[in-house]
């Protein structure tokens, strides 16, 4: 199929792994899904030692469940994207080590507080499940296949972050200022989930053109603010000075002022080169490397095992 | 049936409930609901090391759910001891680390990537596990039968992980290697499983279980050595008295391990100010368990 | 030697199980699903795997309960007492784990 037939045909599901599928195609849903599988892993990190921090036993079985799903999500996203034939999740696990696999810039960020926990449970994975509803609708079958269940899952996470999100604002005055602190240190980042307003995304293109991305950035950061800027103020937290957010009363829509994000440091960190970015990576590097004898003895056995029939001899 | 069992025990379930109890019976059925809750809480906090940190992306999910089934039971089983007046917040929370009554095996750290370790502590721990519930059917104390089979509902899961994993990591020199490492280093603290409390002799004459723990702990080796044995790996061997580490968990005493980590789970609930812990589900007695 | 069939009837459907074919190799057990299992239900391609390759688990099995058999309300949506319906997203899921729930109610039956 050359690219010509694939954006004429592009919709939902379209494409699966029975279709004779271009290289530039195949190659951009690659990285597309990688990124999100990455996504899942990545942030699977930064909540893992709350499941130790976590307050009560339901809060530790919750955050466990969670975190549980995260990886089962990866485990989804990186089949959805082995179907392509470009990469192996092996490949794609090994290059996230390395640094060379790019993730969702919020990851980037150390998490150290309890009272940040809603940042990402709330407001990150908010806007990510904003995200992947509408890639229910992409035209990578087997990607749409991981994005049902995927979306069936999610729902508890949002609830989960949202309702530590109450306690916390309904908590001490001290805990409530904790997490205002918390919110405006996140909240910038969050803005950026989605790019900068006025992005020429070399990608976002090809990406619509193919049916890949179904909703434009500046679409889903609209659909962000609208639910998640009442619910901000609903629990009382208040939205900083800067950066600038609001609601343009001629054109009805939500104007993030981009001169007052930093988009230096946006860049970097999708670089992989800002500071947290090589302490979140070195962790994963760190870790797959010391699990990675476990592997070799199951791929490959070495000399001098013994099975448990032959160890009867 | 063991020749031990106390035969002229109080019948299955007749103990009544928590009301019902003298404060003799009373301290024997806390005393060993403390055990229990205390070893799911503390394996789950060990076995949740992995999640995120699994050799597979499979097994990181496999080990996350058998951490949320411990935790699932150490839950049910404080929620029993809330029924003499305790709560989860003086249980957990605002405990002092010297009234948890686990085993030492479950409050080891694991060292990073160390799977042999996970896998050879769950094979002794859900083998011992096993036994003492079963032990546990029959109880005196109907709180407890009523809860027992659903708890032994989710075991068969773990042992059999276990098992798989122990089997196939037999089959390569190097993870045999790291096998014996680690059973070198936690046998003696599984022995720790069955160390009595003080109130031991009680919970068998009261029938609150129905076999004492040093039966077990033969039922358990009878079990789990010819299985090791047969793996290739050697079982270390002495007088268990010559074996057991320093602590034995049952008397309070633990290894320094533990206080460490029980800061760690506790820390954030004390800076939050927090002076209850939130329930997210109903109680099991509203619930189908 | 047998072979399991997965049938899906149209493009962006999920397979499924529709039955099997006895064959002595793939490509006849290829043919064979066609005409079997192809033939005149509606079907976009059939995924034919050799019987030995399947394993299967059964709710039924010894040691086999899925979901587990203590409380994992956690686990829902439906455990948390936040207002789903500020995103529909979020509502999407919700009613999607009460229909699940209510399934396995059913099935618990």
């Amino acid at each position: 199929m050359d690219v010509e037939t694939v954006e004429a045909r592009a919709g939902p599901r379209e494409f699966g792994p029975g279709d004779d599928m271009p290289e530039e195609y195949r190659k951009a849903a690659t990285r597309m899904i990688q990124f999100h599988a990455n996504s899942e892993i990545m942030g699977a990190y930064l909540e893992r030692p709350f499941i130790r921090e976590a307050p009560s036993i339901d809060r530790k079985l919750a955050f466990s469940a969670k975190v549980q799903d995260e990886i089962g999500h990866g485990q989804l996203l990186y089949r959805a994207a082995e179907e392509l034939g470009v990469k192996t999740r092996e490949q794609m696990l090994d290059e996230l080590a390395r640094g060379e696999g790019k993730f969702l810039n919020c990851f980037h960020y150390p998490m150290e507080r309890w009272e940040e926990t809603p940042m990402i449970a709330f407001f990150v994975d908010g806007a990510a499940m904003r995200r992947q509803a509408t890639l229910k609708r992409t035209s990578w079958e087997p990607y749409a296949h991981a994005m049902d269940k995927i979306c069936f899952e999610e729902g508890f996470h949002i609830k989960h972050g949202e309702s530590i999100l109450r306690e916390l604002m309904t908590g001490p005055r001290a805990v409530q200022e904790r997490t205002q602190a918390a919110f405006e240190e996140w909240w910038p980042r969050i803005l950026q989930f989605f790019g900068p307003t006025d992005d020429q995304s070399t990608h976002h293109d090809f990406s619509a053109a193919v049916g890949l991305k179904t909703m434009t950035n500046d679409a889903l950061r609209q659909a962000f603010l609208n639910a998640y800027v009442p619910k901000a103020r609903q629990y009382g937290l208040e939205l900083p000075d800067e950066p600038r957010v609001y609601r343009d009363a001629e054109t009805d829509r939500w104007v993030v002022e981009q001169d007052d994000l930093d988009w230096d440091e946006f860049w970097t960190v999708a670089k992989n080169d800002y500071d947290g970015s090589h302490v979140q990576i070195g962790k994963r590097e760190r870790t797959q490397e010391a699990v990675e004898w476990v592997r070799d003895a199951i791929e490959s056995p070495g000399q001098g095992g013994v099975t448990p029939a032959a160890a009867d001899d | 049936m063991s020749p031990d069992r106390s035969t002229d025990a109080p019948e299955p379930g007749s103990l009544g409930g928590p009301d019902d109890l003298d404060d003799e019976t009373r301290t024997a059925v806390e005393a060993e609901l403390r055990c229990l809750a205390d070893d799911d809480f503390v394996v789950a906090e060990r076995y949740t090391e992995w999640q995120v940190r699994g050799p597979t992306l499979e097994a990181d999910i496999g080990i996350g759910n058998i951490a949320q089934d411990e935790l699932g039971h150490a839950r049910l089983w404080y929620d029993l001891l809330e029924d003499f007046g305790h709560d989860e917040t003086d249980l957990v929370w605002e405990a002092d680390p010297g009234d948890f009554r686990h085993a030492t095996l479950v409050e080891l750290p694991f060292e990073t990537g160390d799977w042999a370790d996970c896998v050879v502590r769950s094979y002794l721990y859900d083998h011992y596990e096993e036994l003492r519930l079963e032990a546990l059917r029959e109880s005196s104390y109907p709180r407890i039968v009523d809860r027992v089979g659903k708890v032994l509902g989710e075991e068969p899961y773990h042992r059999e992980h276990a098992e798989n994993w122990l089997e196939r990591l037999a089959e390569d020199a190097g993870g045999r290697r790291r096998l014996q490492e680690a059973l070198d280093r936690l046998y003696p603290h599984a022995l720790t499983l069955f160390e009595p409390t003080d109130q031991e002799d009680a919970i068998v004459a009261l029938g609150i279980r129905r076999e004492p723990l040093d039966v077990l702990r033969e039922e358990w080796r009878a079990i789990v050595v010819p299985v090791l044995a047969g793996l290739g790996l050697e079982v270390p061997e002495g007088d268990d008295a010559d074996l057991l580490p320093d602590a034995r968990g049952r008397d309070g005493t633990h290894t320094d391990a533990w206080e460490p980590l029980f800061h760690e789970f506790t820390h954030t609930y004390h800076d939050l100010g927090r002076e209850e812990a939130v329930s997210l589900m109903p109680d099991p007695d509203e619930a189908d368990v | 030697m047998r072979w399991e069939v997965f049938r899906q009837d149209k493009k962006k459907d999920y397979h499924t199980y529709v039955g099997t074919v006895h064959a002595p190799n793939a490509e006849l057990a290829k043919q064979y699903a066609e005409v079997q299992h192809g033939r005149r239900k509606p079907t976009n391609s059939l995924w034919i795997v050799p019987k030995d390759a399947v394993e299967t688990v059964y709710a039924d099995d010894p040691g086999v309960e899925f979901g587990g058999t203590t409380q994992k309300d956690y686990r829902w949506a439906t455990a948390y007492s936040t207002d789903e319906t500020f995103a529909e997203e979020i509502e999407a899921s919700q009613r999607e784990q009460e229909e699940a729930e209510r399934d396995i109610a059913e099935a618990d039956r």
